[in-house]
């Protein structure tokens, strides 16, 4: 049959028969299938014009995927299972959240225990400070910082995660004094939020930064998936 | 050409790399790729569909690189990926770290071309 009345294989529906296992957004779906299929179809006519016959140039394009079901699996992992621990939540969010989970466990502890806070009284106004929990928030922080930076976070992402407990207390005391004046809630003064502030903030901080300290000084770290003397999960021939 | 091949492990790691460097050059579609690192590598490197696209979808995911639908030459719709200001971030450190790992094993196995 000459060149000019030889029918096309159908590429796309050969791709979305062998990928019926894919299991994506119909949009994204379709779009992978498109993609697979013109890549088969180039390569199909490039055989055709390299001199292969027809069913060579077939056969050519049907080597490229041995097979279909752990291409789609592969597919559907880079395509799905990477958006929900994308780079943001493993270096920022998931420590964040152990440094808080930490901290706020700790605190939790030490009132099952009955610790007593101790109270500083200065220009009429007393802060309470747990002290054991002071002394145990550097490693709240480190802890924070040190997985975000093992995820390939940068300085402030790091710094960002070990402070979060810090920030987290600020944002509560922040809404409990707009809540005080534009709501119905509670009766707060400014001056007793600088001191819930000065309190359960700053000085929190400060142990969560001591712990955080030594790992933002760190040579940034690539993701693991990215350093050099591990092998990624890509087939090449 | 065929002998050539890396058939070891130690080719998968390249594949990041591989991809990042050629979109540095200019934005291309899939088998534009697959196509051109087969070319530059005199047949070293291979990719097939079934290597290139999960690899590809994984560093857009990622953010390192964008794919758009543009009509080729021929005009007919490819997706076409092209390098984002974060993969260009990431090629650097990349390429170094490629450095430090081939300058150690050279120093251990004496693997430079005399």
């Amino acid at each position: 049959m000459p060149d000019n009345h030889r029918i096309a294989p159908d590429w796309s529906a050969l791709v979305s028969e062998h990928l019926r296992p894919l299991h994506l957004p119909a949009k994204e779906q379709q779009e992978v299938v498109a993609e697979l299929a013109a890549h088969l179809e180039d390569l199909y006519e490039e055989q055709l014009k390299n001199g292969r016959t027809e069913s060579e140039a077939h056969q050519k394009a049907m080597n490229e995927v041995v097979q279909w079901r752990p291409l789609a699996r592969n597919i559907q992992r880079a395509k799905f299972k990477e958006g929900i621990t994308n780079p943001r939540t493993k270096q920022l969010w998931l420590p964040s959240l152990v440094s808080l989970a930490t901290a706020m466990l700790s605190l939790m502890f030490l009132t099952l225990l009955a610790v007593q806070p101790r109270l500083l009284y200065a220009h009429r106004a007393v802060t309470m400070l747990y002290l054991p929990w002071l002394a145990a928030l550097p490693l709240c922080g480190a802890a924070g910082a040190y997985l975000s930076r093992r995820a390939g976070g940068n300085r402030l992402t790091c710094l960002a995660s070990g402070l979060f407990p810090a920030a987290t207390l600020l944002v509560c005391f922040a809404f409990i004094l707009l809540d005080s004046i534009f709501g119905k809630g509670h009766a707060a003064t400014l001056s007793a939020f600088l001191v819930f502030v000065w309190s359960w903030v700053f000085i929190p901080g400060t142990a969560l930064l001591l712990g955080a300290l030594p790992f933002l000084n760190a040579r940034h770290q690539d993701t693991p998936a990215t350093q050099p003397n591990e092998f990624p999960r890509c087939d090449v021939k | 050409m065929e002998s050539k091949r890396i058939r070891s492990k130690i080719s998968r790691g390249s594949a990041e790399l591989a991809i990042l460097a050629l979109l540095a050059e200019q934005p291309l579609y899939g088998f534009e790729i697959s196509k051109r690192i087969e070319e530059k590598t005199d047949g070293v490197l291979c990719f097939t569909l079934a290597s290139l696209y999960p690899m590809l979808y994984h560093l857009e995911k990622r953010g390192w690189i964008a794919g758009r639908w543009e009509a080729n030459c021929a005009g007919r719709d490819r997706r076409v990926y092209s390098l984002t200001p974060a993969g260009k971030k990431e090629l650097a450190p990349l390429r170094r770290e490629w450095n430090f790992f081939f300058q150690a094993l050279d120093r251990l196995a004496g693997v430079t071309i005399a």
